[in-house]
């Protein structure tokens, strides 16, 4: 690998929120996006299990790498389909993603701790 | 007769390499065994049966069960026929079915988690012996975790459709197998949903808990370390390992113990919970946390929920 190739950085772009931020083709892209302080990808656990930061990659299959993500969040099909978790992406090109529905898994819920209607 | 402590975790792991360096190197548990299967055994320095973790390889991250050690072996037939008697089924599992055990009990907790039942496990030995023993062994790696300590499950609560899972269990594992339930959280307009619940076996605050969820799934396994100052250390320790850390060091308001969060590689959350927070013994009263009150309980300092916290589980 070239050295120019190991220290690439390329533009991230959620699309829906007009955020962009740089990463590393060694950085996953949930970490690229916190550690510049951008917000938009919702955080969990960094380890492809929770599936909170699920993400569509609009850029194509060869902007990106993942690595194992767990079958109860993203199935073969909509891997093939570019649905994958942002914390398993690591980039090889300039992407452009949008964030897959809302966090819906609640414990306990902002300040009211359980709704009730 | 008596449930006597938390025997294992058997967690599962997308990425076995990962998972082994993470529960050997920083967590600092001891590997006892592998099989052909790829499951790889671990213990704390601490613990003397053979291990205390399960790490088996898997697409889907989370818990496959959880497994609870009784007195006697005759144990096994009494709290068979008191589960079944209380409506769920029972399995039998024969001596070996759980690695280096003896015969065992495998059924559902009402959430829908599995808890086996055992009564003999190989015993290996603490690493400082049992003569003389050091304080601490000195080849310890990463945090040093001494044991398992407790498991917290998330448990399916919908109450505009009269599910609680939650008080379900607490109702189960009280009245079946003798756990005591020392705190709970109890939400709701007449204040009368138990939300939140934590029981022992033992005389420390908690060996298992439950708090509400969507779908029932595994909130995090806890791992004991001796005070705050091993806290702070291993803090450092995780972050030298570039770890992610769910909550940093701080402390609890229920069970009063001293905690960080953290996942391992597969994003199954780990804990190293520091003191003993206070003796359970059986005729203590039991703890209450209002719902206003349920984030100090949780964070004591900030008194603030954290959304990773509360809505992300494997």
């Amino acid at each position: 690998m070239r050295e120019e190739d190991i220290n690439s950085k390329y533009n991230i772009t959620i699309v829906d929120t007009d955020v962009t931020f740089k990463c590393a083709r060694e950085t996953h892209l949930l970490e690229g996006m916190r550690s510049l302080g951008q917000k938009g990808i919702p955080s969990g656990c960094h380890g492809g299990g929770c599936g909170i930061c699920k993400i569509k990659i609009l850029s194509g299959r060869k902007s990106y790498i993942t690595k194992t993500m767990s079958r109860t969040h993203i199935s073969e099909e909509e891997e093939k389909k570019g649905i994958v978790l942002a914390c398993r992406v690591f980039p090889k090109g300039d992407i452009q993603l949008n964030v897959v529905g809302k966090i819906k898994r609640k414990i306990l819920s902002g300040q009211k701790i359980w709704n009730y209607s | 007769m008596s449930v006597i402590k938390i025997g294992h975790v058997n967690l599962r792991v997308l990425d076995m390499a990962a998972a082994r360096n993470h529960y050997e190197n920083i967590l600092g548990l001891i590997v006892t065994d592998e099989d052909s299967e790829g499951n790889l055994y671990l213990k704390g320095w601490d613990e003397w049966e053979k291990y205390s973790v399960i790490l088996s390889p898997s697409e889907q991250a989370g818990m496959d069960h959880i497994a609870y050690k009784v007195e006697n072996d005759s144990d096994l037939d009494s709290y068979a026929n008191t589960i079944q008697n209380y409506g769920i089924e029972v399995e039998n599992l024969d001596a070996g079915t759980l690695v280096d055990c003896g015969r065992a009990l495998r059924f559902k907790l009402p959430s829908g988690h599995i808890m086996c039942l055992y009564a003999d496990k190989t015993v290996v030995g603490k690493s400082v012996g049992n003569v003389n023993p050091a304080p601490w062994p000195l080849d310890v790696k990463g945090v040093g975790a001494h044991w398992l300590d407790h498991c917290l499950l998330v448990c399916p609560l919908d109450p505009e459709n009269q599910v609680n899972t939650i008080a379900d269990n607490v109702n189960f594992l009280s009245q079946c197998l003798g756990f005591r339930l020392t705190e709970q959280a109890l939400v709701g307009p007449d204040a009368d949903i138990q939300a939140v619940a934590f029981l022992t076996v033992t005389n420390t605050p908690h060996d298992i808990a439950f708090v509400p969820g969507p779908t029932a799934g595994f909130h995090h396994a806890s791992f004991f370390l001796s005070g705050w100052g091993d806290i702070l250390k291993a803090a450092d320790i995780m972050a030298m390992n570039k770890v992610k850390m769910d909550v940093m060091p701080t402390r609890h308001g229920i069970t009063r113990g001293e905690t960080i969060y953290f996942f391992d590689p597969s994003g199954n959350r780990n804990e190293t919970f520091a003191g003993l927070g206070y003796l359970a013994t059986p005729d203590m009263p039991v703890i209450t946390w209002t719902e206003e009150e349920i984030p100090r309980g949780i964070f004591y300092h900030s008194g603030e929920l954290n959304t990773a916290f509360t809505e992300v589980y494997t």
